[in-house]
Order: C-alpha cells, then structure tokens, then sequence
C-alpha cells in the first residue's frame, strides 16, 4: 500500500493518529459513555481528581472525565460545521468576481477586502451579538470569521490561475465562465484551498472553544469543550483538573489539525532528501594546466525521487587562453549545468565532482571567491531576473569593485561608467544611475555583460545570453561579447541551443547530449565534417535562410533521454538512424578523429558530414 | 475555407498602443507569417484575432462578419499558444482537453481519436494528463484541440518558440500537412524569421505596433522595402554568414 507523502513525515504521521483517534472518540464515545457522562450523582458534587473521577465532578457530580469525551463529537462537529460553511461562503465570494459582470465583480472584491482587514474574533464576536447566543449563532459567527480570508485566498489563487494560456485557451473555444470556473479553476487550486481549509478548522475549534468558554457559544444542556472549560475555571485553585482536561483536549485537538495541515502543505511543496550522496573523493586535481579552464570527468549530480540522478556525467574540454568556445545541446542536456559547475554555482544538495576543475592552473576549489569575482565572468539568459530591481545599476556594478577590488565608492563608480561606455551604453553616466526596469532587454544584457567587465575577467561564460532577445539585438550583444574576447583576450564559453549561433561566433563548438559532449570540431568544419549522428541531425534540422521550402524539414524522432532514463548504452541510440546493437548495449567514449576533432560514437565512419 | 481580415485595427493599453491602425488580410488557405521584435505588438495582435481583447478602434473580420457580434464558437478562429506547458490544463486529460472546444453533439470518442491520429498521436493516450508528455507532444495536443473547433482560420502564436531544435521541425512539418491538407487559412507569428520564412506564403513585419511590411513571402525576403526588414534580414543568424558581415 503507498502511504500518502504527508503520513510519511513524524509531524504528519502523529498528528494524522490523532485527527483519526479524534474521530473515533466523536463517533464512539457518545453511544459508550454518554448515560455515564450525564449521570447526576448528588454524593459526589464539585469533586476533585480521584481513583473514581479521573478529572473529578462537576456541580450536578457527573464525571468531567467521560464528559470531555463525550463532548468530542459536539466540538468537533461544530467546529467543522463552522468550516465547512466558512470555507464555502468564501469560495462562492471568492469566485464570484470572475463569474461575475466587471462592476459586480469589483464589489464583491472590495467588500471581502474590507472585511478581511477585521481581525477574526472580533469579526466573530461582533456576528455572536448579531446572531444572538446559542450554537447557532456561534457557528454562524465563526464561519463567517473564516470567509473573508477564504474569499481572499481563493480570489487570489483564481487570478494567478487565470493567467494561464489554458485559460486563454478554453476562452477562444467558446467555453462558459462557469464553466471554466468549475473545469479549469477550481481543480488547479484545489489542493491549497484544501490545506487551508484543515488549518482554518484547527483555528475554528479553538475560537469556537472560546465562545462557548465565554457563554456565547453551546448552552446548557448541551456541552462542549469550552463549555467545560469554563464551568471547571471558577474552581481552578481548588481542583484545578476539572479545568485541566478540557483544556487538553482542545489545545490536542487545535494541534492535531494544525500540525495537519503544515504536514499535507509541506507534502504538496515536498522536497525528497534522499539519503546517499555520491562520492566526492575523485577530485585528484593535480595542478599542470595546459589551458585557461581544464576540466574532467565534470559530474553534477542531484537527489531525485528515486535516488540520485546525474544530469552531467562526465564531461571533459579544455578551454584556451582568449579562445572562444560554443556549447550547444537541447534543454537537459546538462550545458547549463555544467556552465553553473565551472562558475562554482551549482548549489546544495546538487553535488560536483571531476578528476581535474581547474581555472587558471590552479584547482577551482582553492581559487578564493575573490579572485573567482574578478576573474570570471557570468551572463545569464534572463537580464530582468539576474539584477536585483530595486537598486541602481551603477550600484550593483560598483559592488562588484568595491567587494572584490576593495576600490573607494567614487572610484568604483568611474569605473562603471567607463565599463558601461566599453558595452556601448550611450549617455552611460545618465544610465548608471537608473534602475533595471528603465533599461531595455538588450541594455541589460549589456549591463550584464559590463558587470562582468568590472574586474579583469580572463573567461566570460554566457549562458543563452541571446535567447530572451531579438534577432538584432541578439547580434549586437553577440559581437559585443566577441570584441570583449579580441581587445582583453578573455576567454569566452558560449552557451546556447542554437547551433547557427554558435557557428558564427565561436572558434570550436562541443555538442552535448544527456549529460555527456558527443562531439568536439572547429566551428570551421562543422557544416562540412560533423561526424555524430546528433550534430548532423541537429544541423539539418534547423531552418535557416537558405533551407528548401518545399521539402518537408528534416527532424530527429523521439526526445531527448531524461537523466533518469539512461541505460547502459549510447543515449542518443533510440533515435539514431545507424544505431546498432553495440550502440544499445556499450556507450561510446570521445575518441580523436582528426585535428582537435573527437567523436563519442561507434558508427562514426558511416556518417558523413551534411551538404 | 475563410479569409480573415485585420481593418484599422489600434489596441491601447493605458498610455501605450499596442496595435497601431494596422490592416492586414490573411487570405482564404494561405499562411500569413507575422514577424517582428518582442514588444512588436505581434500577440496583442494575435489576442485581438481570437477575441481575447477587443480592439479600442477597428474590426476583425472572419469572411466579412465582424467577430466581436459573433459569439466565440461561431467565430470559426481558434490559437495555438506558444508555451504548451502552460496551455493545457494539468488537471484534465488530453482528450478531455480536445473534446472541450468540440462543438456540441459532436461523436466525441471517435473525434478525439481522430484528431490525435491526424496529429501523429497514439489515440490510446487520450486519456493521459498532459505532464505525461513530452513538450513536442504537447504543443501536437494544443494543434489538435485548435482543429477540434472545426476553425476556418487558425492562429499560431510563437508556437515553436518553447520548443527543443530537435522537436521544432517536426511540429512545423506538420503545421504545413495539416494547412495544406485541410486548406485552412493560417496567421503565424513568430520573431524567427527562418521558420516564418519556411511555412509562410505571404509575410508581414510588425514594428512598434505598426505593419511596416506586407507582401508574398519572395517579395519581402528578396526585395525587401523597409529598412527595418533589411535590417531583420541581416541579423537573422545564417550558417554563410559572420558574425560581422550583413548579409544582405
């Protein structure tokens, strides 16, 4: 039987015992204990804790004991009741809005946000007074203390959910607005809307408790915890069990769905520890570099569901002084991953190892963060997201002096200034002090890459730098990247899924798939002697300009292996044209076939290179 | 077979004209490629088409009717979105998802089967929820349920723009098929100009809200009149070109 991820934490699984022990005393102890609990018994009136009365009497001598049992199935079945309907009323108000014409919808929404800055109780015991004493009245009362932030909750959930294409989508075919409310809406927001409902009745049990400990909530003759609680108070320093026991239950009970509720919310956002970590120990980094950045054997692993997956398993390339180098592969293919590695950025639990990570001859793991924040450069894809959008630019390219290069605010602002001229920023000292939102996407790129610049970078690794941008800007920023290269000599590693990108601006390119390089060429002989049935798929594969319009495009069947999906054998065998059984069963090395030219593939020679 | 037609159309938001008076006609069982920057105004376009928004000033015309009259499933229009992780709904099953844009008292079952057939998808994976598919099948499900409304005109907006390299030419190969085999009419953006270039008929270039350009697509890749299309053309990667060189 699979247990439920929230039953698999001790939190989850004690307080789930307790809601379902709960339960059974709420059906149960009524029909056992219910003639003993309301037994008047006049020899044993306000008794004490003792052998015969565990909790003692009350005024009339019955059993406290057997009435907090038996007051379980009242607690709890108001206390529900009152979510039920709490949590109801503000599901209806809380979709109303998008159901309902813009005006009405407007009016609810801003009726439920005045009513959602009232603090809860007072909401509750203003509609007590309302709705006069008794249990209805109390059940009304909490309910409605619920609704406003359950109006609120769901109205807020609904529009994040409404912004989706799905939505969109559902809306051109013609559906309904209820409809959609109740197909698409409502089941994506379910699972929140469901946990904080299990919150909302831990609370509702103990404010209910309240009302009845107040005399505003159950009446006499019926009982409830709080009821019980009260009743037993006046007599606290006397016997103070009477009091005690009631006010157990109703803590364990508010705990129970509380800590519920945390448990199933932490469940639905879990994170899976797993326990093994792959060994570290291979790192033998013996200092004897050939080139600016050597790396081998690179393997970046992360915990996955089912044990470890490795998205980078074993990748190996050297990178040369001021040389520039493309990496392409499609998504998953491990390039960022290993961009992210190289830069020391590959975070907690992910886990990095290789044979030899050196930058600058020097092991990458005794480089200190300073020299690291000189001497290497990162552009990310997404300009907007990698600047903090509440500081000034030239702010948070100064930082980057200041921390590293330990320069005065003054000089490090020149700097900026001069840097962001060298990225062609025009007016550059105007545009240093403005905030990242007044910068468009191509700007901050090159905001990005002159941030880089700050220091003396020796490798600038930009990741899909291009991607989030226009094809004329995409060119911009790419030439500026390879000026960087020509006047510093840097170094730059290119990333992105776009092999004519690559092919006009790098001088040699690997190709990654699953996690590994397939081939490694000179950008020069790529179009002519590709030997990897990946590349030269890829390669035709990829409209351009010059591609035949009335033939149909080339394309690779299948998708790309996840890590966790790979066997023993090529990854790319399944898909490959050539494949044959040594291909699915014995996965091929990088092996050198021509001047700094290596292929990880058996059938090598039976591919030729395309057009 | 339907031709729709773009008159005067302007959308603002606020203090910014999204769509600027722009007219522009996709002609019965042709493919208009729209091409231009992010920001261009090619989706606020696309949105106006499909009756997501209504345009400030103009009309859109499905064979001469005016579709905000018309309510949506009469419309004929349906879009394909760009990102098929988000225009599925995951709670629903791909078949549930198609049969929802079914008009009524259609045979649903078999019309589902149908569809993923002509999308080159195992009917038997009607009933899977969409996380079990690959991106590239997801995007042939959004197409799919797009035919299920039996559309006239169909509106694909950056629909391989998500999507792997590998995968790409498969979904625009059966972009083509499926035009050409069922003569529908077609508007596709896209900021690629190589993949408009390769489905289109007839291409358009948007800037800042504004139509610059319109014409076959031999006319604009060839002889391109616009300043802003010759620039597009020389920064559109190639594998002949450098970096440094324009190409045109």
């Amino acid at each position: 039987m699979r247990v439920p991820p929230t039953l698999r934490t001790p939190v989850g699984l004690a307080s789930g015992i307790l809601l379902a022990l709960l339960a059974i005393l709420a059906v149960f102890a009524p029909i056992l204990w219910g003639s003993q609990a309301d037994a008047i018994d006049t020899d044993a009136l306000l008794q004490g804790s003792s052998a015969e009365h565990l909790l003692g009497t009350d005024a009339l001598g019955r059993d406290i004991y057997y009435r907090v049992l038996v007051a379980t199935r009242l607690t709890l079945g108001l206390a529900l009741l009152a979510t039920i309907v709490g949590v109801l009323t503000g599901l209806v108000l809380g979709s109303l809005p998008s159901v309902l014409p813009r005006w009405a919808g407007r009016l609810v929404t801003s009726a439920v946000n005045i009513a959602v800055a009232f603090p809860g109780l007072l909401l509750a015991l203003f509609f007590a007074v309302i709705f006069g004493t008794g249990t209805v009245g109390a059940v009304l009362a909490i309910a409605f203390a619920i609704t406003p932030s359950f109006a609120r909750l769901t109205q807020t959930l609904t529009a994040s959910v409404s912004g989706r294409d799905f939505i969109a989508a559902a809306r051109v075919c013609g559906v309904g607005r209820f409809r959609l409310l109740v197909r698409h809406v409502l089941p994506n927001i379910a699972e929140p809307l469901v946990i904080n409902a299990t919150l909302a009745a831990g609370s509702a049990l103990t404010a209910f408790a309240g009302l009845s400990f107040l005399g505003i909530g159950v009446q006499a003759p019926s009982y409830d915890w709080g009821r019980l609680l009260g009743e037993g108070l006046n007599r606290i320093y006397l016997s103070p069990a009477p009091a005690l026991g009631p006010a157990v239950a109703v803590v364990l009970a508010g705990l129970a769905f509380n800590l519920f509720g945390e448990a199933a919310a932490s469940a639905a956002g879990r994170r899976q520890v797993a326990r093994q970590r792959p060994e570290p120990a291979s790192t033998v980094e013996s200092a004897s570099g050939e080139g600016l950045l050597t790396v081998r054997n690179l393997r970046v692993s992360f915990p996955g569901a089912q044990g470890w997956v490795t998205p980078v398993r074993g990748v190996s390339f050297t990178v040369g002084q001021g040389e520039m180098i493309g990496v392409v592969g499609e998504s998953g293919s491990g390039k960022s991953l290993t961009a992210l590695a190289v830069s020391r950025l590959v975070e907690r639990p992910g886990v990095v190892t290789a044979d030899r990570l050196e930058f600058a001859g020097k092991p990458l793991s005794k480089t200190t963060q300073r020299e690291l924040g000189t001497s290497l450069a990162m552009v990310f894809q997404d300009p907007m997201t990698s600047f903090n959008p509440t500081r000034r630019i030239g702010r948070q390219l100064a930082e980057v002096s200041e921390v590293h290069q330990g320069m005065s605010r003054k000089a490090a602002f020149e700097r900026v200034v001069d840097r962001l001229r060298a990225v062609r920023i025009p007016s550059a000292e105007r545009r240093a002090k403005q905030y990242p939102h007044e910068f468009s996407g191509g700007m901050r790129q090159r905001a990005m890459i002159a941030m880089g610049l700050m220091g003396e970078p020796r490798l600038v690794i930009a990741d899909e730098p291009t991607t989030a941008l226009d094809v004329t800007v995409q060119r911009e920023v790419l030439r500026l990247l390879a000026r960087v290269r020509e006047e510093r000599s840097a170094a730059v590693l290119l990333i992105s899924h776009d092999i004519t990108v690559v092919a006009q601006t790098c001088d040699r390119v690997l190709v990654m798939y699953a996690g590994r390089v397939v081939e490694e060429l000179p950008t020069a002989e790529l179009f002519t002697s590709a030997r990897h049935p990946y590349t030269t798929a890829l390669l035709a594969a990829v409209p351009d300009l010059e591609t035949d319009r009335d033939a149909p495009l080339a394309v690779i069947p299948g998708r790309p292996p996840e890590p966790g999906e790979i066997g023993a054998g090529c990854p790319f065998a399944p898909r490959c044209p050539v494949a044959d059984e040594r291909c699915r069963t014995e996965e091929p090395e990088l092996k050198v076939i021509g001047d700094r030219h290596e292929v990880a593939c058996w059938q090598e020679e039976l591919v030729g290179g395309v057009r | 077979m339907s031709e729709l037609r773009f008159e005067h159309v302007s959308l603002q938001y606020g203090s910014l004209r999204a769509v600027d008076d722009v007219s522009l006609t996709v002609p019965s069982g042709q493919v208009v490629g729209l091409v231009g920057e992010s920001g261009s105004g090619k989706s606020s376009l696309a949105a106006t088409a499909v009756g997501l928004v209504p345009p400030t000033s103009g009309q859109v015309l499905v064979d001469g009717a005016d579709i905000q009259r018309m309510r949506p499933r009469e419309r004929g229009l349906q879009m394909v979105f760009q990102d098929p992780y988000s225009s599925l709904d995951p709670r629903m099953s791909i078949g549930e998802s198609i049969a929802e844009a079914m008009p009524r008292g259609t045979g649903k079952r078999a019309e589902v089967a149908r569809l993923l057939e002509l999308v080159n998808l195992d009917p038997s994976r009607a009933g899977s929820l969409p996380a079990r598919l690959s991106g590239g099948q997801r995007q042939r499900v959004a197409l799919a349920r797009a035919l299920a409304g039996r559309p006239k005109v169909i509106i694909a907006d950056e629909i391989t723009s998500a999507l792997d390299v590998s995968v790409q030419g498969a979904v625009l190969n059966l972009v083509r098929d499926l035009q050409r085999q069922l003569g529908l009419s077609m508007l596709f953006i896209s900021h690629n100009l190589a993949v408009v270039r390769y489905v289109s008929d007839r291409i358009a270039v948007m800037k800042d809200g504004k139509l610059v350009e319109e014409g076959t697509a031999e006319q604009v890749l060839e002889s391109p009149q616009h300043s802003y299309t010759r620039e597009l053309l020389a920064a559109a990667p190639s594998r002949h070109t450098s970096l440094w060189e324009d190409a045109s």
